[in-house]
């Protein structure tokens, strides 16, 4: 069986019976028209698959599949949404979903990134931030900042800062939070976010779980 | 919906006290067909507000210069049964030429029992239901549920009988949406919570009313973007660990994915 998640910038697709995970630009992914999954989950799915599911719920089964916790909280950072989903007695408790704001999602952080050349995985954390209110007006401080002569590495961590501290709000400042999407692999990300509650990633297979688990 | 033709009408908005709507139509003639203006007829947009105002004053504004050649008057709710763009859209009305008579809940006044808010049924003919009880006064077929307040035997006013009351599986706190699309993702066990409770319990004012909910019940909680009861919703939201969602105009994807969600998985 074929299951993918296809996200806005990356599709992650799973063969269930030889076990090989392929992740590829979602980009690429639509130009492929032969490219059909038994089960998908995610913004670029729809018509291209057998059965559609809800993301929020593929993350949330995903997550309950691979956190054997009785309380917990899972969020997920895509690049152009965040999903978090809270558990107590491992039943949906609280969760949300925003697709309307980019102030705390993963798309402008890559720009800047791609345009920076910045490697995420070694990139040392900031203990400052630039506030975020919103992606675009983030990304202006970050030119801003580096206009006046800060370094364009320490911008950019001070801007992922102020990603993270939305993140944290988002899910509603937990002691311990699991995280699920790209981000497991930033570095970056891990070690400021470190700084406010426990951070356990989970990987990016979390929704490819939830679609295993029906 | 607007009678067709170009025939007199009059218009309201909010819940308007039901003497006032008795008054205009004695002023004005008994047949006028009234017409509620919250309601997204598709008027063309007029263009008098920003972008940044709750969706039903728009429509409040937009059906009024549509409709201005046959509105007799329009009956407006600008107390605290309905909210400052009420009010305020009253007031340009007027100084628009518009024939404007203003209508507030003080508190008070008997209430009636609830029917259609705890019925199990599909949720969006529920709230219609609900919101006809404005202008008319007994939900069509509130017989059902046994006698009035009064004690006298329930006059029967449609075809439709009101379910028994259920147990509710969900709930729905809040005002009857500009786009009922988000109402058909809720099971017919869905209780309704919010101003539309207090409707139809004739007590629009009642803050107290809007702000319960059964605990316990998963509740999604709505309101228009732009509106103050984004306030209560987001409290209540975080307090009884229900959805709180907000929605412009039309409901779009997004939003119908987080509901069903939050649905299937609560
Ligand atoms: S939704 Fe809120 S702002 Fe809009 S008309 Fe109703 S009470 Fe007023």
């Amino acid at each position: 069986m074929l299951i993918a998640d296809c996200g806005s910038t990356w599709t992650k697709i799973l063969d269930t019976g030889s076990g090989k995970l392929e992740i590829i630009k979602t980009r690429d992914m639509v130009k492929r028209r032969d490219l059909h999954f038994d089960v998908a989950t995610g913004h670029s799915a729809k018509g291209r698959c057998a059965v559609f599911r809800n993301e929020l719920i593929a993350l949330a089964e995903g997550a309950l599949a691979l956190v054997p916790d009785p309380d917990f909280s899972v969020v997920d950072v895509g690049g152009r949404d965040v999903k978090f989903v809270r558990f107590r007695d491992r039943r949906v408790d609280k969760l949300d979903w925003n697709l309307s704001c980019g102030s705390s999602t993963g798309a402008t952080m890559e720009l800047l990134g791609n345009y920076y050349e910045i490697d995420f995985r070694t990139l040392p954390p900031s203990a400052d931030w630039i506030n975020v209110t919103c992606g675009v007006f983030g990304m202006e401080k970050v030119l801003e900042q580096v206009s006046t002569g800060t370094p364009a590495e320490e911008s950019i961590a001070m801007f992922l800062h102020g990603i993270v501290r939305n993140v944290y709000d988002f899910a509603g400042r937990p002691e311990t939070l699991h995280l699920s999407g790209g981000f497991c692999e930033n570095g970056c990300f891990l070690k400021t976010f470190a700084g406010y509650c426990d951070i356990k990633p989970l990987g990016r297979a979390v929704p490819l779980e939830g679609l295993k688990a029906k | 919906m607007i009678p067709e033709g170009d025939g007199r009408i009059i218009g309201y908005y909010g819940y308007p006290r039901r003497s006032l709507l008795a008054g205009a139509r004695a002023a004005f003639g008994a047949e006028l067909p009234l017409v509620d203006l919250d309601i997204d007829y598709g008027a063309p947009d007029a263009g008098l507000l920003p972008k940044a105002t709750c969706s039903i004053i728009t429509n409040i504004m937009n059906n009024a210069v549509w409709l201005s050649g046959r509105l007799a008057v329009v009956v407006a709710a600008v107390g605290e049964d309905k909210c400052d763009g009420g009010r305020n859209i009253a007031w340009l009305l007027k100084g628009m030429g518009f024939n404007v008579v203003e209508s507030r809940f003080t508190g008070g006044g008997a209430g009636r029992p609830l029917v259609w808010s705890t019925s199990a049924g599909p949720l969006a003919e529920r709230i219609d239901r609900i919101m006809e009880t404005v202008v008319e006064p007994e939900p069509r077929g509130a017989a059902a549920q046994g006698p009035g307040t009064s004690g006298a035997p329930r006059r029967e006013t449609g075809a439709i009988a009101a379910p028994p009351r259920c147990e509710p599986t969900h709930g729905f706190w809040g005002v009857p949406p500009n786009d009922f699309s988000i109402l058909g993702l809720f099971p017919p066990t869905t209780h309704i919570y919010g101003w539309t409770r207090c409707v139809e319990a004739g007590r629009p004012d009642d803050l107290d009313l809007e702000t319960f909910v059964d605990p316990g019940v998963p509740t999604v909680f709505f309101t228009q973007s732009f509106c103050a009861k984004q306030n209560l919703a987001h409290y209540l939201a975080e307090r009884h660990g229900g959805l709180e969602v907000d929605c412009h105009r039309e409901i779009n994807d997004s939003i119908m994915a987080k509901v069903e969600a939050f649905i299937k998985l609560s």
